[in-house]
């Protein structure tokens, strides 16, 4: 176990380097200039070539990789060219927001996966289960883009029910939760019917029914319990797509979070900031994967026994 | 199969529409001023859009678009993921560890964001997008390709050719890539759907399809700029892209079923 | 599972008590883009420097013809090169109480040219040798050479002389003697600032989605929203009854650039054909605020030193034969490219542009790209065509900057390389003309010439206009967009007398 835990870990180091010169590399093949960016329209070229100098534009590539390295080991993730802070500070000022809006899609996601699959999989095969996989197909199919805006139409335009846009008190949490959490309720109600049909096919699940049990008590109290942890740690590797999702989620409700952090910096070529979240973002991913895989293994005991 | 009719005509319709595009007698860019925001009328079907341009036809140039980048990205992913995966798997050895963490770091990026980045950096345009979203989708072909391969590898058959003396490219075009078809397919399909999902995502931040262009994005876009005085200009791209999905996702469940059983792979 | 659910629903409490609390009487303003600094030596986005005209004060502001007037000090020219400004004794106090001396101007100014400290605005400032403290409330500025527009460069807000020593960080915490001052920024999009004068809360929300911003007006989450709607949205607006809009004119220049090394556009026929096929007024009256002008030079009309010419008519049969005449027709079409921002009136607009030009047998292919990307191609000169606008321009150096022959990028943004000898000669005359009168007339012909020559086609001066809620009282539109009559607003609900607010 311990054999898995470590090599796991520098397998996900090595990743992370990985994905750090990725970024880093990527991002100063680019067009156009951030400190044109900065300084707009009516700047004096002096004063260019100064801010250029100042935010080591001018030195080699290799040692700016090298001085990003060595920041990074320092937590520091560099200024940003739009706005001259430290990045750091920026990050951590938006991380809750993403948090926030990641847990509560996450929760509207297991609110409705877990009673529509568990459905689907009690009733196999009837018109329920038609219905509940044809939903989940229809939230796959449906672009969070396009889900925002129409249910900002409906719902705060036309009801008044909801505020329209940006962080303001759980209330404006809920449109954008819903939004985000359609696409992992429709993967995750898949996930909940096929393992839960797994695992009322097995023997205890007989037993259970034998002793006399209700229904509802096999299902909740043996089966779904049973299918709880399988999923859990399905659903770590689900997170790249809550994380990708809120990305456009956050743009389009204009939720001060650290996805649509990304694309503002994206589309301003604020180049610190957008290696910065992006590293951070998918550091995020790597780390709960690993997380996932240790709980996994943990759980299954074939790969426990095969490694002790 | 009747199940299957409505997905089928609305693939179908698709397909017409994207490739008939060139020949129909479509005014996508015309603007008339004095018909902005109009609603559908005898004259345009869908509606006009901010310019007065017709959204039916522009909706039709959006489906061509849609349909092209899918398959591009789909056929070249789907190529060089598969290629790459096989190789992987087959050699084994230094090269299928550095190929499997090439693949990791690939993964350790949630797809979209990684298109996103590389479209922004790369700039607007059909073809950089086509080129970002290929980048991030080989490696799901990748990834299944050497899951199969690694399975298949000892195989009794292709044991035997190796035994034979069959050169290393026979093995790998004749006895191994047929068998791996099935579960390809069926990831190409969901492929389709999710790139057409992707190349809107892209074009609705502003990265994909530049305007005055038509991209079933840029519409939801624009449309989502006049919610509030014209909703139909948002509705109509929207409804279209999610049919269009839908059906490609149906299409694959319906392959995944029925190729399933003759796929599976026994350990 | 019970205690999975309890312990999310905490976790999601916890979080969202973190959530900034708004006061409700505060009242809100929307803007498009968030201030990016309020530090007055480094800002120079048009919302941060809005913002900073609410937080400091200026030894210089503009009249209504943008004509330099005392605005922080008087100054007196005691000879070409020397200038003295006495400080206002009725002027307000730092935020924290402490006076405002002459000290404090000397350590802004001084920190604004010292090269360590990068600002972008040391530049307009280079003519500077010296600034000597005279007493408490007067300050001379000594120059390297004499230069008639010199009092209209010291627009930059005052900071305490104590706070740029201390290294006080002026572009999140502002420090000034202006109307308003700070209350918190907890987060980028979210500036609340508090009026002086009665302690009334004012906060600035960035929303960047137009139609959000009329969402939120509609909903009072906003009470304030000013420019930046397609007037689709404007006229939807002015339908709704708990919502006032009111318009004005504005002086923002907007244009189409050309390239003049590229061959096809050194051919003055070329440019003027374009300038005639393009109809400005049919777009005005479309895609633009309702007090939107056209344009015949850079300098509005009620500018001291602006025109009011009759500008190209829209004649698409004069383009056709000018095309012809330059050798283009149905058998060779002209073939040119557009570049644009991705800004969606912008790009609105261009493609208008796009198809009035192929009205006329031009070929015009349309690129919109991000800003960098496109500011970078146009300094380069990657160019044919594109379309632009200058923001509040007061000051006629604008016009050595942009069509000097001396200004091609980086020195300057004669983006298009535009050279002509006369339009030097007029700019270098109206540089050393010593008498206003004389001055205004060179840059009037300079503009009369420069419509002749047509490095770029005039567009028209972009109206502006201020939606607000029916209770809010005072706001006044100024020409630039700024902010400054939100000194006198007031939150005055309908039904509720008079008396029992101050005036």
């Amino acid at each position: 176990m311990i054999q898995f835990l470590v090599s796991r870990l520098l397998s996900a180091l090595v990743v992370v380097f990985g994905v750090v010169c990725l970024v880093f590399l990527l991002l100063h093949l680019v067009p156009g200039d951030p400190v044109d960016m900065m300084l707009g329209e009516s700047a004096r070229p002096a004063d260019r070539a100064a801010l250029r100098e100042a935010l080591g534009l001018d030195r080699p590539l290799l040692v700016q990789l090298g001085e990003y390295l060595g920041g990074l080991a320092q937590l520091d993730l560099g200024t940003s060219f739009h706005s001259r802070r430290p990045i750091t500070d920026m990050l951590l000022e938006r991380l809750p927001a993403t948090i926030e809006l990641a847990v509560a899609g996450l929760l509207v996601a297991v609110l409705i996966a877990f009673p529509l699959g568990a459905l689907a999989a009690v009733r196999k095969d009837t018109p329920w289960d038609q219905g509940a996989m044809t939903f989940s197909l229809i939230g796959v199919s449906v672009p969070n883009f396009w889900l925002g805006p129409v249910l900002i139409l409906v719902f705060s335009l036309w009801l008044g029910w909801f505020p329209v846009s940006g962080r303001d008190g759980i209330v404006s949490l809920i449109l954008p939760a819903i939004t985000l959490g359609t696409a992992l309720a429709a993967v995750l109600s898949r996930m909940v019917r096929s393992t839960l049909l797994e695992v009322l096919s097995e023997d205890y699940i007989r037993t259970a029914r034998a002793k006399g049990l209700s229904e509802r008590q096999v299902v909740i109290h043996h089966g779904l319990r049973n299918a709880l942890l399988p999923v859990i740690t399905l659903l770590g590797l689900q997170l790249g797509t809550l994380l990708g999702g809120a990305v456009i989620t956050e743009t389009v409700f204009s939720w001060p979070g650290v996805g649509k952090l990304t694309v503002d910096a994206i589309l301003r070529r604020d180049y610190p900031v957008v290696q910065a979240s992006v590293l951070l973002i998918s550091v995020t991913y790597v780390v709960v994967n690993v997380l996932t895989d240790l709980v996994y293994a943990w759980v299954d005991p074939r790969i426990r026994e095969a490694r002790a | 199969m009747r199940r299957a009719a409505v997905p089928a005509v609305i693939l179908a319709l698709w397909l017409c529409m994207a490739l008939a595009a060139p020949w129909l007698p479509l005014q996508p860019e015309h603007i008339s001023l004095p018909d902005i925001l109009a609603l559908p009328s005898g004259e345009a079907w869908l509606g006009s859009d901010d310019l007065g341009r017709p959204i039916l036809d522009r909706l039709i140039m959006g489906a061509a678009t849609s349909f092209h980048v899918a398959v591009w990205v789909v056929l070249i992913s789907a190529l060089v993921g598969s290629l790459i995966g096989t190789v992987s798997a087959y050699w084994g050895g230094i090269t299928d560890l550095v190929i499997v963490r090439v693949i990791d770091i690939f993964l350790a990026f949630p797809g979209i964001l990684l298109a996103i980045a590389l479209a922004g950096i790369m700039g607007p345009g059909i073809g950089n997008v086509v080129v970002a979203l290929s980048v991030v989708g080989w490696v799901g072909f990748a990834r299944l390709a050497r899951a199969q391969v690694l399975s298949l590898k000892h195989r009794d058959h292709v044991t035997a050719a190796v035994a034979l003396g069959c050169p290393s490219t026979r093995i790998v075009l004749r006895h191994l890539v047929p068998l791996i078809g099935a579960p390809l397919i069926v990831e190409a399909t969901f492929g389709i759907a999710a790139v057409v999902i992707a190349e809107a995502g892209l074009s609705f931040l502003g990265l994909g399809v530049q305007p005055p262009q038509a991209s079933w994005g840029n519409m939801i876009r624009d449309g989502a700029r006049y919610m509030l005085v014209a909703p139909h200009m948002v509705l109509a791209p929207g409804a279209a892209l999610m049919l269009v999905v839908l059906a490609v996702n149906l299409l694959g469940d319906r392959l995944r079923d029925r190729l399933d059983v003759r796929s599976r792979v026994r350990p | 599972m019970q205690r999975i659910g309890t312990g999310l629903l905490l976790v999601a409490c916890a979080l969202l008590s973190a959530c900034a609390e708004a006061p409700s009487d505060a009242i809100r303003m929307g803007v498009a883009s968030a201030p990016i600094t309020l530090d007055p030596r480094y800002a120079t986005d048009a919302t941060s420097a809005r913002l900073n005209r609410l937080l400091y004060a200026q030894l210089v502001d503009f009249d209504a013809s943008a004509r330099p007037v005392a605005a922080l000090a008087q100054w007196q020219q005691l000879a070409p090169t020397r200038y003295r400004f006495r400080l206002d004794p009725a002027r307000a106090s730092f935020h924290d109480g402490s006076a405002l001396t002459a000290a404090d101007v000397k350590a802004t100014y001084d920190s604004v040219r010292d090269p360590t400290n990068d600002s972008p605005h040391r530049s307009s400032l280079e003519m500077i040798e010296r600034i000597v403290v005279i007493d408490e409330h007067t300050v001379d500025f000594e120059l390297s050479r004499p230069d008639p527009l010199f009092p209209g460069y010291l627009v930059i807000g005052v900071l305490p002389r104590k706070g740029i020593e201390a290294g006080h960080p002026f572009d999140r915490r502002p420090w000034g003697s202006g109307a308003f001052e700070l209350a918190a920024w907890p987060v980028e999009g979210l500036l609340r600032l508090e009026r002086r004068a009665d302690g009334q809360l004012f906060e600035f929300l960035h929303v960047s989605d137009s139609t959000v911003r009329v969402l939120k007006l509609l909903r009072g989450e906003l009470d304030l929203v000013q420019n930046d709607l397609p007037p689709e949205l404007v006229r939807y607006l002015e339908r709704q009854p708990h919502i006032d809009v009111r318009h004005r004119e504005g002086g923002n220049f907007s244009y189409v650039g050309f390239n003049l090394e590229d061959p096809i556009l050194a051919d003055l026929r070329v440019r003027r054909a374009i300038a005639h096929a393009i109809d400005r007024r049919v777009i005005a009256w479309h895609l633009l605020g309702g007090e939107t002008r056209l344009a015949a030079g850079l300098l509005p009309p009620e500018h001291w030193a602006g025109v009011d010419f009759d500008a190209y008519r829209y004649d698409p049969a004069r383009a056709r034969s000018l095309l012809a005449e330059a050798g283009y027709g149905a058998g060779s079409p002209l073939r040119l490219n557009y570049r644009t921002t991705s800004d969606p009136l912008r790009l609105r607009i261009a493609t208008v542009i796009q198809r009035q030009l192929h009205d006329v047998g031009i070929q015009v292919e349309l690129s919109s790209f991000d800003w960098a990307t496109f500011y970078a191609d146009i300094k380069a000169g990657r160019f044919q065509l594109y379309s632009l606008s200058w923001v509040g321009i007061k000051s006629p150096d604008i016009f050595r900057y942009v069509f000097h022959s001396t200004s091609v990028p980086p020195a300057g943004a004669n983006r298009g390389r535009f050279q002509d000898a006369l339009v030097d000669g007029l700019i270098e005359a109206a540089e050393t003309a010593q008498e206003p009168a004389r001055r205004a007339r060179l840059y009037q012909e300079l503009q009369k010439r420069l419509l002749e020559t047509l490095p770029f086609v005039p567009l028209w001066y972009e109206g502006q206009f201020v939606a607000a809620r029916t209770d809010i009282h005072g706001y006044e539109l100024s020409a630039d967009g700024d902010y400054d009559s939100l000194a006198q607003v007031q939150r005055r609900p309908a039904g509720v007398r008079e008396a029992r607010f101050a005036p």
